[in-house]
């Protein structure tokens, strides 16, 4: 029996395909499909024409425009998202899976789309759009509305990374210090939320990023003031590619940056 | 002087499980809740604590009612099965958070042997470690309850003991009704000043441990606090200090004469029964005597577990032997023994119970 499985084995060495080898291979082409145009990119233009790019004003512009819109974004996100992630996480049934569904319905939804149905609501033809234009806070083509596009496309990221950040603590935690004396509150503040706070953290800084590089539902409510996204869109349509570069390297820098976030003070949720 | 906790016609209901209704006092004093798992143990502590809301029924406490009072305000201590101690916070801090004087941490420290613990994180921690810091960290709330929901059963066995010793102490200088839940016998015995046996989500007998463990009301609270022989049997003659059952072709004498049914399960539990050579024929005139064979032994450490077959065989006797007597009477299998069952210890259950078995 055992001479014999032997030498099936050896002939699967010799005769067989290499799986292990192809696997490699396959692996690693599409490593390299991720590798070589970010460093393509920092190659294709020498790094003093970027700086002197970068200080642009039209750049300039749009970096603050998104960096503050996209931080806007973040802050209400987080303050709406929490409660609706406990919720979701403590509760079991129908509706709470009905509830989850609509939460995940902006991440699949194509990003032009979601400015569509934004616009239907927020738009100037719109009732609640008229209004905010009457009150001088127009709803579009205004940070108001590039925060509001970008919440709607990145918050669903905050509600359902912390929604398992919270499942992760155990609930008998939170009845431990309830039966202590201690209000719900303060055992959010003092059990829950710093048991949860990595996983949290993760929810709101793939929320930045999301919100950071947020394009089709921007361009749909607020071409202006031009975020970086669109602002790379605008440089490559009007000026030709060479322009969109200094921007889309800024971009990359910023994900570079909320991915070592990930991995340092929050928990990687794809770990 | 502590407060009294009442409870009252508690009903819960989960799906197909129903909890109660229960009626039940406590006083001061430790009552062990001793149950098989799914029986309702921990969702009697769950309503008491706040953690699960009755469907009908009051809890009471020293007359307030707490039915309705969030979890937080009840002032009712409860330890969790595994502790449930803060991983991100050390044993101190763990205690710290609870206690409502800074200084009872040191004055718990001491009484709960946490010093040299109390930097360390949960994590860190023994099994034994931790309970004695989850218990600590609820007696710093200076509780009006103290509820445990088996704090000792994750332990190694000489723990437990030493630990189960530790928490007799405490508890008698508590002066609070002390709830402890267990699947134990042992332990509920040990610790309890009264047990309280729960089955289907119902307490089916409560008080002291000698009268549960051998005055049993019914076949489950028998085989379930130890009393492995148990006999349909029949009173063939009933007089005033006793009576005389009869179950194949052994007949016993008992001192029980407060059952009126001829139709009985008999229990005798398994210390109760002695064991002595054949020779030896001058016997105690309060026990019953009969001839028997051993067909099994096993050694269970502190004692012996003896199958003994008596008279013609017609009926199967388990006896705890203690190691002296065992090893004076050279027991092996087969070997013709006296069988000494004292009038006192034949203990019968009206038939009413044997017939609610078969439903």
């Amino acid at each position: 029996m055992a001479t014999r499985s032997d030498s099936n084995r050896s002939e699967a060495v010799t005769f067989g395909f290499d799986w292990v080898s192809v696997a490699l291979a396959l692996g690693g082409v599409l490593l390299l499909y991720y590798v070589v145009p970010m460093v393509s990119l920092f190659l294709s233009v020498p790094a003093g024409d970027i700086l002197a790019r970068m200080s642009n004003p039209t750049v300039v512009d749009s970096a603050r425009t998104s960096l503050l819109s996209a931080s806007i974004s973040t802050v209400v996100a987080t303050l709406f998202g929490l409660p609706l992630a406990y919720w979701l996480a403590r509760t079991d049934g129908a509706v709470t899976k009905a509830v989850l569904a609509a939460v995940v319905l902006p991440l699949v939804l194509p990003p032009t789309v979601g400015g569509i149905v934004l616009l239907t609501v927020f738009g100037p033809g719109s009732p609640l759009g008229e209004a905010a234009i009457a009150a001088g806070f127009p709803l579009t083509r205004s940070l108001a509305g590039v925060v509001l596009a970008q919440i709607f496309v990145a918050s669903p990221f905050v509600v359902v990374t912390a929604k398992a950040a919270f499942e992760s603590v155990d609930q008998t935690l939170e009845y431990a210090s309830r039966s202590l004396g201690k209000s719900r509150l303060t055992t959010a503040r003092r059990v829950t939320l710093p048991l949860a706070g990595p996983g949290i953290l993760a929810g709101v800084t793939l929320a930045f990023a999301r919100a950071i590089g947020e394009f089709g539902a921007t361009m749909m409510l607020a071409y202006y003031p031009r975020t970086m996204p669109v602002q790379i869109w605008v440089a490559f349509i009007e000026l030709g590619l060479d322009n969109a570069y200094p921007v889309a390297i800024l971009l990359v820098l910023i994900a570079a940056a909320a991915l070592l976030i990930l991995n340092t003070v929050a928990s990687n949720p794809w770990d | 002087m502590g407060l009294t906790l009442e409870l009252s016609r508690l009903c819960r209901a989960y799906g197909q499980f129903a909890f109660g209704p229960v009626d039940l006092t406590v006083d001061d004093e430790v009552l062990a809740v001793l149950g098989p798992s799914g029986s309702g143990k921990t969702t009697l502590l769950s309503l008491i604590a706040g953690i699960t809301t009755p469907d009908s029924g009051s809890i009471q406490l020293g007359g307030r009612e707490l039915v309705g009072v969030p979890l937080e305000d009840r002032l009712v201590g409860m330890v969790f099965q595994e502790g449930a101690l803060f991983p991100h916070m050390t044993a101190r801090e763990n205690i710290e958070y609870a206690a409502t004087a800074s200084d009872r941490v040191d004055g718990l420290a001491t009484l709960l042997e946490l010093d040299g613990l109390l930097e360390r994180t949960p994590p860190t921690l023994s099994g034994g470690e931790r309970q004695r810091v989850a218990l600590a960290r609820t007696l710093a709330t200076d509780p009006d309850v103290l509820l445990l929901d088996e704090p000792l059963s994750s332990l190694d066995a000489p723990i437990r003991k030493r630990l189960r010793d530790e928490l007799h102490s405490l508890f008698e200088s508590l002066d609070i009704p002390v709830l402890y839940v267990t699947h134990d016998q042992r332990t509920a015995t040990a610790l309890g000043d009264r047990i309280a046996i729960v089955r289907d989500g119902g307490l089916e007998q409560v008080g002291a441990p000698s009268t549960v463990l051998t005055r049993p009301t019914s076949r489950f609270v028998a085989r379930f606090t130890g009393t492995e022989n148990l006999f349909e049997a029949t009173v063939t003659n009933r007089t005033p200090d006793g009576a005389t059952v009869q179950f194949g072709d052994v007949q016993l004498q008992t001192t029980a004469s407060d059952v009126a049914s001829s139709a009985v399960t008999a229990c005798i539990h398994p210390s109760r029964v002695d064991i002595e050579a054949p020779s030896v024929t001058d016997g105690d005139r309060t026990a019953n005597t009969v001839s028997g064979t051993v067909t099994r032994w096993l050694n269970e450490g502190s004692e012996y577990r003896v199958t003994l077959e008596l008279e013609d065989g017609s009926l199967a006797l388990t006896a705890n032997v203690r190691p002296p007597t065992f090893e004076r009477l050279a027991l092996e299998h087969g070997s013709d023994v006296r069988v000494l069952i004292p009038d006192a210890s034949i203990h019968l259950i009206p038939d009413a119970e044997r017939g609610s078995r078969t439903h």
